[in-house]
């Protein structure tokens, strides 16, 4: 084979070149669809929550794209598997940001996907939002590009230790995979126990052990009142089995993403009965959260589709609020919409409408009021305790 | 003392059952000379396939355990033959290769198939018996028991059949082995329904100890590799040997460091075995 570069080849390939830069590509991008990328766990421990998320993104942006877009332009979604794994996720956002240059990245799911993955969206200028708890996620240098709409494991932690204290426990045992959350969960588990008169003691475990009976032989021997479950679901149905075959008595909390309805129709009943589990609750009954349950027809959608679905929600009215489509536009214009003393409005739709009869809006969530900080974290939320009671979940208190 | 104990019988219980697919990866290498990277998610395969039998169609757990193996032996035999056979030309590092992109491919098609749900046998879950501040589970037993019964299978099978004086006259030596008209591609066919077979059964084991979702063979994969490095690529003893020494060293070592890096306790033994014993313990070929 050689390599020579003929004069005719030369002259051919420059003026394919001198050609293509010729089309009119500033044209194009102003052009063509609004790009919004999701990037949610379709695949591992988060893969119960992360198809359900990308759909409702669909079905949010199909009414908008029905009812003639945003700005005159029609929006497309690109839907990446970060398949609950920061390698995974980071080679996606690459392709997201990169290939298909969306100026929006939502959904991020595990906390350690969204640490990966938020220096690409800041960088280049990506709004990224998410609903990991772990509060290093806000911390990070964002610029501003990072909003989100799950409360932070500080505050987490709190209500966790608030209420194994409710529980009357003196004694607290925290067994949890090693997360970018489990120290600060922890730790503040531990101030509110121990302020109350407690202990508590920890575990880290490997999540992909088939067995955990040594890490509960452990457990036993501290002795404890309360077990407190940190981990994801596929390594917290191992440990339930073998926490139930230790023949241990006592009481049980966990994230409710991790022991929910198809863990415990995973699980024999005896194993899961009586467990407590805590979640960042809905706004049930909210004019959003109606919306969201008629878009997409689910009865009680989880706290993550009722956040993405704000977050895509904001995504589209901060463009609307901005006249530009641009992540950093978006960053900019994320709270002239989010908060302050604009019109309530509860779906995008609404919100478009209002924008465009040159009213300023508040949007007000399916998750919450979705107000922000300064850092990225969300004002106020709502905490929903639950029960396992005969194999179903019952509600004990929202608060 | 009592920890001591305790954590030995916590490692032999979680060594049965990684010794099973351990064979299977070890028996494939000895006469195909390739590592056999498909292992976890076919693990997964034998999972799924006695969870159906059990949960769907209600069939005890040893049948369910003997579907699994038919099932697995056949799918990977479909593998061999349509994918890996046609590399073998190429060499073994390439057809390693391509088994990590049949595991990947397999693993997929379980998770279109079943979904990401995780998925239970139907099954009793029985409290422990204690003894002497000591613990061990009923369940557990009985799947040791189930491992070891193959174990005893597959020694008896190389020992006394002809087919598997064959196969390990072919893993000694293939071309000295065709001259006493055994048919080489026959025997590594019957090594491939085998070994894979018995990584199905595996699968199904852990699934019984556990819970199955798409990834539990793949979470697997290290350790089932580990053991069978330890013991000696090739030799089925072997790789029984090291099995239960990695379930041994993986508890004990809780003892002593974090739970969390109880992963590192394969990788290490790997570095360990692979700088002072590249062999394994029981050297080449020891079946």
């Amino acid at each position: 084979m050689t390599n020579s570069t003929t004069r005719r080849r030369f002259l051919a390939s420059s003026a394919i070149l001198a050609g293509s830069l010729a089309l009119p590509i500033r044209a194009m991008a102003q052009d063509g669809p609004i790009k919004l990328g999701t990037l949610t766990p379709l695949t591992g421990a988060g893969g119960p929550y992360g198809p359900v998320m990308a759909d409702t993104v669909k079905a949010v942006v199909d009414g908008v794209n029905a009812a003639g877009g945003v700005l005159g332009r029609q929006i497309e979604v690109v839907s990446e598997d970060d398949q609950t794994n920061p390698e995974a996720g980071v080679r996606a956002a690459r392709k997201l940001i990169d290939v298909d240059g969306v100026s929006a990245i939502m959904g991020t799911w595990a906390s350690s996907v969204t640490t990966a993955v938020a220096p690409l969206c800041w960088e280049s200028g990506t709004m990224l939002t998410t609903v990991s708890g772990a509060d290093s996620i806000t911390l990070l240098p964002h610029e501003g590009y990072i909003v989100r709409t799950q409360p932070n494991t500080i505050l987490q932690g709190q209500k966790f230790g608030e209420f194994t204290v409710e529980l009357g426990a003196g004694k607290v045992f925290f067994m949890s995979p090693q997360t970018p959350f489990a120290d600060s969960q922890f730790s503040e588990i531990t101030k509110v126990v121990e302020a109350a008169g407690g202990s508590t003691e920890k575990l880290i475990y490997d999540d992909k052990k088939p067995s955990y009976r040594s890490e509960v032989d452990e457990m036993m021997a501290f002795g404890p009142d309360v077990v407190v479950l940190g981990g994801y679901m596929p390594d917290t149905t191992v440990l339930l089995k073998d926490i139930y075959r230790a023949g241990y008595e006592g009481k049980m909390l966990a994230f409710a993403y991790s022991v929910n309805q198809k863990l415990v129709d995973a699980l024999p009943a005896e194993v899961v009965e009586g467990i407590y589990t805590i979640a960042p609750s809905p706004a049930e009954g909210s004019a959003a959260y109606k919306a969201l349950t008629e878009l997409t027809g689910i009865a009680s959608p989880d706290p993550y589709t009722t956040q993405i679905f704000d977050q895509v929600n904001m995504v589209i009215l901060a463009i609307a609020a901005a006249g530009d489509a641009s992540g950093t536009a978006i960053r900019d214009a994320f709270r002239t919409v989010s908060q302050g003393d604009g019109k309530p409005v509860h779906t995008a739709l609404e919100g478009l409408e209002a924008l465009a009869a040159g009213e300023a809006v508040n949007y007000d969530g399916a998750s919450g009021p979705c107000d922000f900080t300064a850092e990225g974290d969300i004002l106020d939320c709502q905490f929903r305790y639950e029960q396992v009671k005969d194999g179903a979940f019952t509600l004990l208190k929202i608060a | 003392m009592t920890d001591i104990i305790q954590a030995v019988i916590n490692g032999v219980l979680t060594g049965a059952l990684i010794a099973i697919p351990a064979m299977g990866l070890t028996a494939i290498f000895a006469v195909l000379r390739y590592v056999n990277f498909a292992i976890g998610p076919l693990a997964t395969c034998g999972a799924f396939a006695a969870w159906v039998l059990n949960f769907r169609y209600g069939w005890p757990v040893l049948p369910a355990m003997a579907g699994s193996f038919v099932t697995v032996a056949a799918i990977g035999l479909a593998v061999e033959q349509a994918a890996l056979a046609r590399l073998r030309p190429s060499g073994a590092l390439t057809v390693a290769i391509a088994s990590i992109a049949v595991g990947i491919i397999l693993e997929n098609v379980l998770r279109f198939s079943f979904g990401n749900d995780l998925r239970a046998f139907d099954l009793p879950l029985m409290r422990d018996w204690r003894f002497w501040g000591l613990r061990v589970g009923p369940q557990q037993l009985q799947t040791a028991g189930i491992a070891v019964a193959m174990m005893a299978g597959v020694f008896a099978f190389l020992r006394f059949t002809r087919y598997g004086k064959a196969m390990r006259a072919v893993a000694d030596n293939p071309d000295l082995a065709r001259l006493f008209r055994m048919e080489p591609g026959r025997i590594a066919m019957a090594t491939v329904a085998l070994g894979t077979g018995l990584t199905g059964v595996g699968g199904a084991l852990l699934g019984l100890d556990s819970a199955i979702d798409p990834m539990s063979g793949s979470r697997l994969l290290l350790p089932v590799f580990a053991a069978a490095v330890l013991g000696g690529l090739g030799s089925i003893p072997g790789a029984v040997a090291g099995a239960i020494l990695i379930g041994i060293g993986e508890e004990l070592s809780l003892l002593v460091i974090p739970a969390t890096y109880r992963s590192a306790i394969g990788f290490l033994t790997i570095l360990l075995v692979l700088s002072f014993r590249p062999g394994g313990l029981f050297g080449e070929r020891a079946a």
